[in-house]
């Protein structure tokens, strides 16, 4: 494809240099006249009610402006995104009448600075009444067990079931050769965003509210912050300066920026709360623990014909974004084999603990770990290569999932072929010396969601693109910039359209006030929907374009144009054109003047419950596993991912590597440890993320182009996907190496040298 | 983290001082690396921040042919890192600094703030009492020598008095035909230790040996030497059964405390490997 100018190649991030400068500009570093620090007060217990808060000792104390508590100065309002389901929404930004999980704020103080905010938080005094709590999905569900929340849909804790099946489960198991049932566990997670969650609110009476804050979902804080304070939508500014990281802990209304709007409302001064890291580990978002049973039947050549999966997710004390991890673990465990019946039931489980909600990969890592563990040892039983039981059940482009999903492009065959060919699979599988080994898993993943639930009638993605007479071009976008890169890629996109250099786009972002509604960060969303949104706009502006163009250069027949390079010429006699500013201020003359803009939207048409385009990718690691010890190095991780066409090669290869360390911290090390509800690890000291060095250096990611009908230009997701394969790309290098299998995450020195040691005592018995 | 007083004295002489007056109000302060940590998390709340770090007197690295080294309080991990003289003489001490956490913390940590600190993880003092190190501490009435191994008491504390300080780091010249390494176990590089190991060994002409020194690290509340283990080294030609035989020996010297990276009897199980791979690769340096 190397007709493109921009599209494709590496390029530079547009905010790279204020970024590594550090000029770049995040809520942090917002500073108002007056502005008063807000803290918030947390519960210790996991389950309690609120008999008395008693602010006044708080209020006295001198620089204290003011003292909040959810049931004298809220609304009250349940919010989270589940608009179109209002049963799921289930969380206040304080505590009404009963706190679920330690951490949960209850009040709030707005003071001169922190010191004397957190004073005051010391002299509100809670009066509680200790109830029992649980801790456990799977003793949460017993009956007599603590009931979390009450409610005409939750019962024994399950806030939502999710069920789907296809074919015939049960027939299709009597016909298979074999059937194998193994359980696995998941352990949760936190998504470790550098920049703690913090906003800063200005009430500027009237109604009028400005909120910097740092989401991944402007367009959500608006409507629900609206919804939480009783303000119009239209009246409240959402702006997202810089955001350092969003991982899908981002993508929710939350208190500290409710509670921030409130004191700014109730003293008539910008507010800013800031939360700690321990309040981010406390008071955050987790990614779902999970108890998985997955049921395969397959054939002596080694087709799966039947799979049923079961789940029960520790989802916290409330809902948060759990009812889509469910749906969507249930979903990717399929990816990416074509399952001709499947049966998947899965449980959405309260517990006294923090909630949990989207995390990179939305359920995938969890789906993909169990899958991928259990293809390895079919393929074992089999005696077949694991590379191969894979290309055998692969999905192929245009496969269907029976009223789910319609899959267009597929690149798996050609993703898993280069990864074995790049890393010398062959001569590598079961070939190794001991304590060294090889390990495959593949994945396929969403290229935005066709979900709805914030129930919004504005388009998926919208964007506006206004031309200057000097050729400079503003881009418009609701779409949030998280660190991933997507601002640069819609330049790259406009750029290319208009063919004009990228020094020539200025993006507009980041502030509701000024951009299109678009539904923001998550599932993989951005390059494709609003990037379509984004050539609607130009192919608007470029109909002008052409039109002026063709005027002024009057050929006498009627030709097709281009416009590329700075120029607008005839696309079949490309020496025949005008400069693209000529045309431009040719084009706004001959409008009385008018503006040159166009507009677009994308949302989604007959995509099935999913997503518009799926991704796909193998990812192969070797490693090395210290068998005194038990730690596991990894020698050389290869991916090749099939995102369509790539947009920013360099924007793909960050996004790739990103992806994969942080699948390494959640494979060998990362773990939010509890004890009855308690974070016993809430600091990066304790709480053990990868780091540069631990990064493996022959890393190598491979793009395996195909061209996505749905995308622009072909493109598809490449920021989510590569998160999913790593713990059972891993775990099957591991057996490999030393052969024993790790069904129980994360997995840590200590359990491979127990199963090693287990692995003796039976070699010494048998 | 508490507001505090900060005084930075111009001399060791007004440190003293300065630390009789207060007593135990005061902290010391150098490099911070772990002691901003503390404040932060509200273990630790002085009233006074003495800050030492910018003492010149207490920075530097010596050597002499008879006496050995002396290392000045203050010395950042990173000067005895690359420091050519520490490189010569005990090349054991810049490769462990060079695993010291991150080149950041190497940069304005000290190597008199890591054992004061007395982190019973930290880095230092294992390879230190291997190579038979003492330390300098200071007071008001005069100065005292102490053995590494005697500095340390339990965890977060040490001998020093309220009013004292930690001078220099003394280190005897090696003896031929030594060898000494150091080695550490973490699940996450850059990390503090969950556990390690240093042995150094020193052989006779005839090949037996004739002094073994054993210490580790995230095995006690303090660094621990153990003697019991060194003793079965004394006098005999070494071999793997031997060094098999002494990790058996150290094991039972160790008290791991569990937390939440690892079980307390995978941390003994680890440093005794440590100590095997530490014991001989220190033999191989000599052999």
């Amino acid at each position: 494809m190397s007709e493109f100018s921009v599209i494709g190649k590496p390029v530079r991030r547009i905010d790279g240099l204020e970024k590594v400068t550090g000029a770049a500009q995040y809520t942090t570093d917002i500073k108002l006249p007056g502005m008063l620090i807000g803290k918030m007060l947390r519960s210790p217990h996991p389950h309690a009610k609120i008999l008395n808060i008693d602010t006044s000792a708080a209020e006295k104390l001198l620089g204290v402006k003011a003292v909040i508590t959810g049931p004298r100065d809220t609304l009250g309002v349940k919010y989270s995104n589940w608009r179109r389901y209002p049963h799921l929404m289930d969380e206040t930004a304080l505590a009404m009448d009963r706190v679920r999980y330690i951490g949960e704020p209850i009040a709030a103080v707005a003071a001169v600075d922190a010191d004397v905010a957190e004073e005051a938080l010391s002299l509100i005094e809670v009066e509680y009444e200790i109830l029992p709590a649980v801790f456990d999905p799977l003793e949460a569900m017993k009956d007599g067990a603590p009931q979390i929340h009450e409610g005409p849909t939750v019962r024994n804790n399950v806030s939502e079931a999710r069920h789907f099946e296809f074919g015939n489960v049960d027939e299709a198991f009597k016909k298979c050769d074999y059937v194998r049932e193994d359980t696995f566990y998941l352990h949760p997670v936190i998504h470790a965003f550098i920049e703690p969650y913090n906003s800063v609110a200005r009430y500027e009476g009237d109604g009028k509210l400005t909120i910097w804050t740092s989401t991944q979902t402007p367009y959500y804080i608006q409507t629900l912050l609206a919804m939480a304070l009783g303000l119009k939508e239209g009246n409240i500014r959402v702006i997202k300066p810089h955001v350092g990281g969003g991982f899908g802990g981002k993508m929710e209304l939350f208190s500290d920026q409710v509670v921030a709007a409130i004191l700014s409302m109730k003293t008539g001064k910008p507010v800013k709360v800031e939360l700690t890291r321990e309040e981010c580990f406390e008071g955050g978002r987790r990614r779902h623990p999970m108890y998985y049973t997955l049921k395969t039947g397959y054939m002596k050549d080694g087709t799966i014909l039947a799979k049923e999966a079961k789940l029960y997710t520790d989802g916290g004390a409330y809902n948060a974004m759990g009812p889509t991890s469910l749906y969507l673990s249930g979903f990717f465990q399929m990816f990416p084999y074509a399952i001709p019946n499947y049966r998947y039931d899965g449980f959405h489980v309260y517990t006294n603990k923090t909630p949990a909600t989207a995390m990179r990969g939305f359920g995938g890592p969890q789906a993909e770990f169990t899958c991928d563990s259990q293809i390895d040892m079919i393929a074992e039983h089999l005696g077949m290569d694991p590379a191969e039981i894979r290309l055998k059940n692969r999905m192929k482009p245009g496969h269907v999932i029976p009223g789910l999903a319609k899959v267009e492009s597929c690149g798996i065959k050609e993703c898993i072929e280069r990864a074995m060919e790049s890393t010398g699979w062959k001569e590598k599988k079961g070939k190794l010396p001991k304590g060294r080994g090889i390990g495959m898993g593949c994945y396929g993943f969403m290229s935005g969601g066709v979900f709805n639930w914030i129930n919004s009638p504005y388009a998926y993605s919208g964007a506006m693109v206004r031309v200057n007479v000097d050729g400079t071009v503003d881009v418009y976008i609701g779409s949030a910039e998280i660190g991933q890169g997507s601002d640069t890629v819609a330049a790259q996109i406009v750029a290319e359209k208009l063919g004009v250099p990228m020094s020539d786009i200025n993006v507009v972002r980041g502030d509701t006030r000024t951009c299109p509604p678009d539904l923001g960060a998550w599932g993989s969303r951005q390059t494709l929907m609003v990037g379509n949104a984004l050539i609607m706009a130009c192919d608007q502006i470029l109909d002008k374009l052409y039109k002026t163009a063709a005027a002024l250069m009057g050929p006498n027949v009627v030709y097709d144009y281009a416009a590329k390079d700075g120029r607008v010429f005839i696309k079949e006699r490309p020496e025949r054109g005008l400069d693209f500013v000529e045309v431009v201020k040719a084009a706004i003359r001959a409008d009385e003047g008018n503006q040159l803009i166009g507009r677009g939207y994308y949302t989604p048409h007959d995509k099935g419950m999913v997503s518009p385009a799926y991704s796909f990718g193998a990812q192969v690691a070797e490693v090395e596993v210290d068998e005194e010890t038990g730690k596991v190095t990894l020698l050389q991780v290869t991916t090749a991912h099939d995102c369509g066409q790539v947009i920013n090669e360099l924007g793909v290869e960050g996004q790739l590597e990103g992806a994969f360390v942080m699948g390494q911290g959640y494979t060998l090390s990362e773990n939010l440890v509890t004890d009855q509800g308690k974070i016993l690890n809430p600091s990066f000291v304790d709480y053990k993320l990868m780091r540069a060095p631990d990064v493996p250096e022959n890393f190598t990611s491979l793009m395996v182009e195909t061209y996505e009908p749905e995308g622009p230009f072909g493109a598809k997701e490449a920021g989510e996907g590569l998160t999913n394969p790593n713990a059972g790309c891993i775990a099957n290098a591991i057996y490999d190496a030393i052969g024993v299998r790790i069904t129980d995450m994360p997995i840590t020195p200590e359990k491979i040298l127990k199963a090693l040691d287990e692995k003796k005592k039976k070699e010494a018995k048998g | 983290m508490r507001d505090f007083d900060y005084i930075a004295p111009k001399s060791v002489e007004e440190t003293i001082k300065v630390l009789s007056e207060y007593k135990d109000e005061a902290k010391i302060i150098a490099g911070g690396q772990s002691l901003l940590n503390i404040l932060k998390q509200d273990l630790m709340a002085p009233e006074i921040l003495v800050d030492i770090k910018h003492l010149s007197e207490l920075d530097y690295i010596t050597y002499d042919e008879k006496e050995g080294m002396r290392i000045g309080a203050t010395t950042t991990h990173h000067a005895v890192e690359v420091s050519p003289l520490v490189i010569e003489h005990y090349p054991i001490l810049s490769e462990m600094e060079h695993t010291l956490a991150f080149p950041q913390t190497r940069n304005w940590g000290t190597i008199g703030g890591n054992l004061c600190i007395q982190d019973p993880t930290g880095d230092v003092a294992p390879p230190l009492i291997a190579l038979r190190a003492t330390v300098k501490i200071v007071g008001p009435n005069g100065e005292r020598i102490l053995p590494m191994e005697d500095f340390s008491t339990d965890y977060y504390e040490t001998v020093l008095e309220e009013d004292e300080i930690l001078a220099e780091v003394r280190i005897p010249p090696m003896a031929p035909r030594t060898g000494v390494a150091y080695s550490k176990f973490r699940i996450v590089e850059g990390d503090a230790p969950i556990v390690g190991a240093a042995v150094a060994f020193t052989l006779n002409e005839d090949g037996t040996c004739a002094d073994a020194r054993i210490a580790t690290n995230g095995t006690a509340p303090i660094p621990l030497r153990i003697p019991d283990a060194e003793a079965v080294f004394k006098g005999k030609k070494i071999t793997d059964e031997l060094i098999q035989e002494a990790v058996e020996v150290a094991g039972e010297a160790m008290e791991c405390i569990p937390d939440i990276v690892a079980s307390d009897e995978y941390k003994k199980r680890v440093a005794k490997v440590y100590i095997k791979r530490m014991a001989r690769k220190a033999l191989s340096q000599i052999q």
